[in-house]
């Protein structure tokens, strides 16, 4: 028997559960897979209706849970099996090996900055950079930095460990391996959160194929301070041409030396390498002008229901993504004064406490145009820019309108290997994916001692999030405690 | 059946109004007065009103292409494109019929082949290789005798396409039957509401088939293959026999280097018809054809596969200024690419493409698969 509870997701509702739990003496575990606790809303740049700066609001909370004499952390890990009951399960975790001492970590970030190996920053989307060795985002809890085996040159048998050279506090260790264990706990909570759809499927929107067709987290990182471009609005093709321009000049440089000591050396002719420079400086040159005729962001559209309330993808609405554009429209105008923008939509649905004040305020203060007209296809024109095709349904003509930037509000779909932990842990889900619960209750799962909370349920925004939160963790103490 | 009972049949009151279908419409960007969910809304609203027969007489029914990029796209996943052959069957039914093209020449024809004429159509085939009156194979030659006369002064040689199909399959060893008494699939006649006319060619064309005891027939027109394949069986049951599209049945072929081809060096770009690819989902082997053609290099429009925008008439009606507004559209974005040439696999796009280009000056060779087909195998 165990009055411990397990929390599964790190996100705003595990967390919010896990300090409901821990402020009533309760112990929890809070369990997440990524290196840092967090979820999606860390990785926002603002929160509607407020505006909030997300990480701000955020980050006490981080803090206290790391904290908080009740809660431990469990982060770089996973669940492998839940046996038992209500009261008395038995959870077997994997915690992954960081290759990094916990203790002695520092989090100075020595160690990335000499990192040889540079992969896409998955925090960012994509849209950044990270290394092999990394931090998952500046404001991660736990404050210490990961080793991603799948990338390091030291296990991929090659040379390197710089890192370890470089650590103060000596806190690289090759040598550490997963750790399985066993969890006594009477309750678990379920706040595994959702996955963003992955708009590649709907050819169509060519997303994926047009560089300037986004999604919308990847607009947040774009718009956020400590985001891949430090908050200043790029589009995705400029970034291309940017990062073109950096390989080319490195490039010149190269191909320059190399002339230099040809010529020095005065061994044959050094017509090839010419040629190879005048090449590259026109390349140069090209891009240059490519990247002034870019210019800034000014129109920015956004396009409503990607893959949601769609038989052929996904029926359900996402519950806030009509909500979170009017939020993204309204913040980019901080970032330009020229930036205006379009939202694309079936229905306008601001349902929640001042929403509809948002969307009103959304249109007559920060001039948002608002076109009813379900997004039919996005084509490029002629330069390459993103063209909507749609139906403007109050004018009742069909319109094609070109944009800088495109940003996709996709649809809410269920976190990855959520079947996998329905199977392990005996719940059921619903026809979409989701945690299945029972209207009348509904933290509750078909597992008993077994809640859930968050967007592992279905769609919702964050309020509803951290209330659900609340509402499972007043189950989970309830069963911990021997009562109902 | 009633609009009610269609509306119900085709779930067509699922429709979120959201607009994606008139967004997608090559005719509503054309023509602004036409848009698929506004076309249903009116009906819904008639069969409410208890007007059925005054909206069954509006003229936009015709408008429709029925190319089915709408019903790819819809989120409601509304049966739109059998709605409107369903609509259009009422229509017909009290009297209102679209404006046949050409002075309805090819209604006709298909008219007479019903009338008990002996038709006399296959000394190309003689001419161009080795056929029978019976076997295994039946070559579904369709239209293509009658659209040779027809538009013979366009240049696109509908015959030659033919000739070109058999002298393909006499190589691999297929002398197929070719018959007099092969009547029109009832491609167009299904569409433009004629239901009792295609029933009887139907019936026509199965009882053939049976005759010559064929168990594979091949069709080299999209709009014969998708007939038979999907719509006979609606009316006659499961057929007797199997039903290959010749593009199909090649592309494996072809890969294998069967045939010694010679290459071809040019920069094509190919337009996925509406029957072949969205309604019978053959994008692939097309393209597979080109690729295995030596110096042939295909651009790919923007909107390729399903996104394919129809050619801008169906079934030999409702041919107008809009039309031509939606072929020229459609050469502009070919010539984009930086293609010389525009391949397609159907007859009809084949001509409507080439009179749209006729009185323009873009330059640009429309050519049917079959017959690049058959210049890199030199036959």
């Amino acid at each position: 028997m165990s009055k411990d509870v397990l929390v599964i997701g790190g996100g705003i509702a595990g967390i919010q559960a896990c300090l409901d739990l821990a402020d009533q003496g309760i112990t929890v575990y809070l369990l997440e897979r990524l290196p840092s606790i967090g979820g999606k809303m860390a990785q926002l740049d603002k929160t509607f209706p407020t505006n909030d700066c997300s990480i701000c609001i955020m980050g006490p909370k981080l803090f206290e849970v790391e904290r908080h004499p009740n809660t431990h952390l469990l982060t770089y890990s996973e669940v492998e099996a839940v046996d038992g009951e209500a009261g008395n399960f038995m959870v077997k975790i994997k915690k992954k090996a960081r290759y990094i001492d916990e203790d002695k970590c520092t989090a100075c970030g020595l160690c990335a900055e000499k990192c040889p190996v540079i992969v896409p920053d998955q925090f960012n989307m994509g849209l950044g950079t990270r290394r092999a060795i990394y931090k998952y985002f500046p404001q991660g809890i736990p404050s210490v930095y990961t080793i991603d085996d799948s990338v390091c040159r030291v296990f991929q048998g090659k040379k390197c460990k710089i890192c370890a050279k470089i650590c103060e506090a000596e806190a690289i260790d090759y040598e550490q391996k997963d750790i399985v264990f066993e969890l006594n706990v009477g309750a678990i909570i379920v706040a595994t959160g959702f996955e963003v759809f992955d708009p590649s499927d709907i050819k169509s929107y060519g997303y994926g194929t047009i560089a300037d067709v986004i999604t919308a987290l990847e607009f947040e990182r774009l718009l956020n301070a400590s985001g891949p471009t430090r908050g200043h609005l790029e589009r995705p093709s400029s970034l291309n041409i940017k990062a073109e321009i950096k390989q080319t000049e490195k490039k010149i440089k190269k191909a320059k030396a190399r002339l230099k000591s040809l010529e020095k050396k005065n061994q044959g002719s050094t017509d090839e390498a010419r040629k190879t420079l005048a090449a590259l400086d026109e390349r140069l040159s090209g891009l240059k002008a490519k990247e002034a005729a870019l210019g800034d962001v000014k129109d920015i559209a956004f396009v409503q229901c990607v893959g949601s309330r769609d038989l052929r993808y996904n029926a359900h609405c996402c519950s806030y993504g009509c909500m979170h554009s009017v939020k993204e429209a309204i913040v980019s105008t901080e970032h330009g004064s020229e930036i205006r923008s379009t939202i694309f939509f079936t229905d306008m649905r601001a349902y929640g406490k001042e929403f509809h004040e948002y969307f009103l305020r959304g249109g007559a203060e920060y001039g948002i145009q608002f076109v009813r007209g379900r997004v039919a296809e996005i084509n490029q024109d002629d330069h390459g820019r993103p063209v909507i095709w749609c139906e403007d349904m109050d004018a009742r003509k069909v319109k094609k309108l070109p944009f800088d930037l495109i940003v996709l509000a996709t649809a809410c779909v269920p976190s990855k290997g959520i079947e996998k932990l329905a199977n392990i842990m005996g719940f059921d889900s619903d026809q979409s994916g989701f945690v299945k619960t029972d209207p009348n209750k509904p933290t509750t799962t078909s597992a008993k001692g077994i809640f859930v909370c968050g967007c592992a349920n279905g769609p919702m925004d964050i309020p509803s999030s951290v209330s659900m939160a609340s509402a499972a963790a007043s189950m989970a103490a309830q069963t911990v405690k021997g009562l109902g | 059946m009633s609009i009610q009972g269609l509306i119900k049949k085709t779930r067509v009151s699922l429709c979120q109004d959201c607009g994606i279908c008139t967004g997608s419409c090559p005719v509503s960007r054309v023509l602004p007065s036409f848009s698929p969910r506004q076309m249903i809304g009116r009906l819904i609203l008639s069969a409410d009103l208890d007007m059925e027969e005054e909206s069954l007489r509006e003229e936009d029914i015709w408008s429709c292409l029925t190319c089915a990029r709408c019903l790819e796209r819809c989120p409601s996943k509304v049966e739109y494109l059998e709605f409107v052959r369903a609509v259009r069957e009422e229509a017909f039914r009290i009297g209102n019929k679209t404006r046949y093209a050409h002075d309805g020449i090819t209604q006709t024809l298909v008219q007479m082949q019903t009338a008990g004429m002996p038709q006399s159509k296959t000394a190309w085939a003689r001419e161009a290789g080795r056929i029978q009156d019976e076997g295994e194979y039946f070559l579904f030659v369709g239209c293509l005798p009658y659209l040779d006369v027809v538009f013979r002064e366009l240049g696109v040689s509908p015959l030659g396409s033919a000739g070109s199909m058999l002298k393909i399959l006499n190589r691999l060893g297929i002398d197929p039957v070719v018959r007099n008494e092969e009547r029109c699939c009832g491609h167009d006649m299904l569409w433009n509401g004629n239901v009792d006319l295609f029933k009887e060619l139907a019936a026509f064309n199965i009882e053939l088939i049976k005759r010559c005891g064929c168990k594979k027939v091949i069709f080299g027109c999209p709009e014969g293959y998708l007939t038979f394949k999907t719509y006979y069986p609606l009316y006659f049951g499961e057929l007797d026999f199997e039903i290959i599209h010749f593009y199909d049945f090649i592309s494996d072929k072809i890969t294998n280097n069967a045939f010694n081809l010679s290459p071809v060096e040019s920069t094509v770009t190919y337009h996925d018809p509406c029957r072949l690819g969205r309604m019978a989902g053959i994008y692939e082997a097309p393209r597979k054809i080109i690729a295995s053609i030596p110096g042939m290099k295909l651009k790919e429009m923007e909107r390729n596969r399903e996104s394919s925008v129809c050619c801008g008439v169906s079934c030999w009606a409702n041919c107008s200024s809009y039309s031509k507004q939606i072929q020229m559209d459609r050469i502009k974005e070919a010539k984009a690419t930086g293609a010389d040439t525009l391949i397609t696999a159907c007859p009809k796009c084949n001509i409507h493409f080439t009179c749209a280009l006729s009185s323009s000056d873009i330059e640009m060779e429309v050519k049917d698969l079959t017959h690049v087909m058959a210049s890199a195998m030199n036959i």
